[in-house]
């Protein structure tokens, strides 16, 4: 079943009570995302995608820290036109497995189905799509260090370190 | 309208005139002003006033959309300038774009020409190294036989070091070496383990290689000159190509430019693109220069006894071959033909690199604006090697951190927060003398005109057979050093890059004893034009390999202290 109409039916069935969120309504008129790259459903997906390989614990996941958004916004404006076909094509192939092999969208797979999904990418012979989670997984790994809140709360990034010590020692 | 006529030049008749405000441009100013000359100050950009104009300053790293990255946008545009290991999200407001003013490269013969219009010029921007030159450098073309005899020896400028080493501020350590002296240092900052290291390790095997720590334009401790300045003590954000909010390194925007303001006798014009300098043919002198005002393209005069020219290497260059009179058809002050030619730059283009397995208990703390320096060794006190000349080197050590980056999930979001040591890196960059040469040249373009429909310049620059020998030496003697050391992996590396991507572009306009030979004097006055001072890049007669700029402000201020002298004994 196509997700926006399982998405429909289970807005039909609730009473038509349910607010449909933003990019799901995008995704039904295919409006681009707020970065402009991938249509509302395909970024939905990436921030689905950034989210398994840096998820949210006791500290927020990539998705939460906007990680989805930088990865588009890079490919976009940094990548060449075939990168952001392979992004395009990738997020496609994400969903086209999560169909073959679990019948159910790569949004309603259980975490653990999401993450063998993409270590199945990663562990598999498809050069193309091993390329594209490739960049997407360091894209994401750049977006969630270089994030606010990483630098601010986990890494604790000294703007203005006024000093130098040429030689300490490494704390244990 | 007589009257009004007579009245708009004299409002546009100063005692001097300083084009460019760059390095060179900022300390011709600053010493015009401070001995009392009415001076106009045009410079081709926009005003970059200290602080306020420093966009990106106090930005955050995740505040960078691209995270310092460029868009293709802007990479694909400008092709040259994204060549510049500086031209980032954060600086790229302080960089020339390609389109912005073109030029002409010679088929075959590609040249990065680098370039900072705006107030403070390059200074923002610049590596801030700050070596002297030694007299083995000033003596170089008459022992080895190119170019000409340089016209002032190491005793000549000496004293102009201190002077502007002591208003800059300089860190440094007196290392006592001939090769490269010691200048007026602020505390130096530290090597680290690894940087000691080596440095007692090549002091064991050679007797005449050194590693010392960086001389660099930094304030490490501020003296009352410093805080006179309005300048503080250098911070390490080591972001210093955002411009430096508290002034910690020097530039002209922080420093000269200011100060030269305070005095009440600057007055800065930016906007103002030099055409040409007016040489008089009636008054067999010049008396001004003509401008195009960058906005309006209105074609403008202002005049002034005194002309210093410090557009930036090749631009000066241009400017005086584009100042034509029936006295000088072939560009200001070239009777001899040889104005644009014998330009020079410092050869980058190779790297060693390599791990150290020691001092695994060990790391460094915060950040460091300096690197570590191998002052030249090779040929310094008589020919030794199949090629001419020599090479200094950057030799930095650095204890890399790296996460585990494997796998998808908690597992990965664990492992990047927890950062694991790896082996030392080492790592080493040369700085090779190159020798002017005739075939190496700029010229006029005349048929193509740039945005100010002035003549656009043709740069024809390259490699030759003694940089190439040099290159293989560096690469021998380094990798050498570094097993020594007990370095592993230790690799070699030729980046290919372009000629100009030093940005160290000098000559065209050298300075020399003779007239037939050279365009300039001892004293940085044109021979043929002595109102008319050249104190940038464009009249060094070698180029040695030391990071150049220290010797611009030197020269600069030593040509003011003439100029001004000439000037109240009615020789100008």
């Amino acid at each position: 079943m196509e997700r926006r109409v399982a998405l429909k039916n289970m807005a039909a069935a609730m009473g038509a009570m349910v607010v449909m969120p933003a990019w799901a309504s995008g995704w039904n008129t295919k409006a681009v995302s707020a970065v402009g790259l991938l249509d509302a459903g395909k970024a939905e997906t990436l921030a689905l995608v950034v989210e398994t390989i840096i998820p949210k614990t006791d500290t927020p996941g990539a998705r939460e820290l906007g990680v989805g958004g930088f990865v588009e916004k890079m490919v976009k404006d940094c990548y060449d036109a075939k990168a952001q076909a392979g992004l395009s094509a990738g997020l496609d192939a994400v969903e086209a497995i999560s169909k073959k092999n679990f019948n159910k969208s790569y949004a309603d797979l259980t975490k653990q189905q999401q993450l063998s999904l993409l270590e199945g990418i990663d562990k598999g012979s498809d050069a193309d799509l091993k390329g594209f989670l490739g960049l997407v997984k360091n894209l994401t790994i750049q977006g969630y260090t270089s994030s606010e809140y990483v630098m601010t709360n986990i890494t604790h990034y000294e703007m203005i370190p006024a000093r130098y010590h040429g030689c300490v020692p490494v704390k244990k | 309208m007589a009257n009004f006529n007579i009245d708009s030049k004299k409002a546009r008749t100063y005692d001097a005139i300083v084009i460019g405000s760059g390095i060179s441009g900022g300390w011709s100013a600053k010493e015009l002003t401070e001995k009392g000359l009415k001076t106009l100050v045009l410079e081709r950009g926009r005003d970059v006033q200290h602080i306020t104009d420093y966009p990106t300053t106090n930005m955050m790293p995740w505040e960078f959309e691209h995270r310092e990255r460029l868009p293709r946008e802007i990479t694909e545009a400008n092709p040259i300038v994204s060549r510049c290991y500086n031209f980032k999200e954060s600086s790229q407001h302080f960089f020339v774009k390609d389109n912005e003013h073109p030029y002409v490269q010679d088929a075959g013969r590609p040249f990065d020409w680098i370039r900072g219009y705006q107030v403070g010029g390059k200074s923002l921007l610049w590596a801030r190294q700050t070596q002297r030159w030694s007299k083995y450098d000033f003596e170089g073309p008459a022992r080895d036989k190119f170019a000409v005899e340089w016209p002032i020896g190491y005793d000549d400028i000496a004293p102009w070091y201190s002077y502007v080493e002591k208003f800059a501020g300089i860190t440094g350590n007196k290392d006592g070496i001939d090769a490269l002296p010691d200048g007026e240092f602020l505390p130096p900052h530290d090597l680290n383990c690894v940087e000691k290291y080596f440095k007692e390790q090549v002091a064991k095997q050679y007797k005449d290689r050194h590693i010392i720590i960086g001389r660099a334009a930094h304030i490490t401790e501020p003296k009352q000159i410093h805080l006179d300045q309005g300048r503080a003590k250098c911070q390490h954000r080591v972001m210093c190509e955002r411009g430096c909010p508290f002034g910690g390194y020097f530039s002209s925007n922080a420093s000269t430019m200011p100060w030269a303001m305070k005095t009440g006798n600057m007055t800065l014009r930016p906007h103002s693109v030099v055409h040409s300098v007016i040489y008089d043919d009636k008054k067999q002198k010049v008396t001004g220069v003509r401008v195009v005002d960058a906005n309006t393209k209105e074609m403008m005069e202002f005049y002034a006894n005194i002309i210093f020219v410090n557009a930036a290497a090749l631009n000066t260059n241009l400017i005086l071959m584009n100042s034509i009179s029936s006295r000088f058809p072939n560009g200001l002050g070239n009777d001899n033909g040889i104005l644009g030619k014998y330009i020079a730059f410092h050869n980058y283009r190779a790297t060693v690199s390599g791990e150290y397995e020691g001092f695994l208990d060990s790391t460094t703390d915060g950040k460091r604006p300096n690197s570590g320096y191998i002052p030249r060794f090779r040929n310094v006190h008589q020919q030794e090697t199949d090629f001419l000349r020599g090479y200094a080197a950057g030799f930095g050590a650095d204890r890399r951190t790296y996460n585990d980056r494997s796998g998808f999930g908690e597992s990965l979001k664990e492992n990047l927060a927890q950062s694991k040591y790896g082996n030392w890196s080492v790592g080493s960059h040369m700085m090779g003398e190159t020798i002017p040469k005739e075939s190496n040249y700029v010229a006029l373009e005349k048929d193509l005109k740039d945005p100010f429909g002035i003549p656009q310049l043709k740069i024809s620059v390259a490699y030759d057979d003694n940089d190439e020998k040099m290159i293989k030496d560096y690469m021998t003697q380094v990798s050498e050093m570094f097993e020594k050391a007990g370095f592993k992996n230790i690799r070699t590396h030729d980046n290919g890059r372009n000629p100009g991507n030093d940005i160290h572009e000098m000559g065209g306009v050298r300075m020399g004893k003779d007239p037939k030979t050279s365009l300039l004097n001892k004293w940085n006055q044109l021979h043929a034009a002595k109102n008319v001072f050249v104190t940038d890049g464009a009249c060094m007669t070698s180029t040695a390999t030391q990071n150049p700029s220290l010797t611009y402000m030197a020269l600069s201020a030593r040509a003011v202290d003439h100029a001004v002298k000439e000037m109240k004994a009615m020789n100008l």
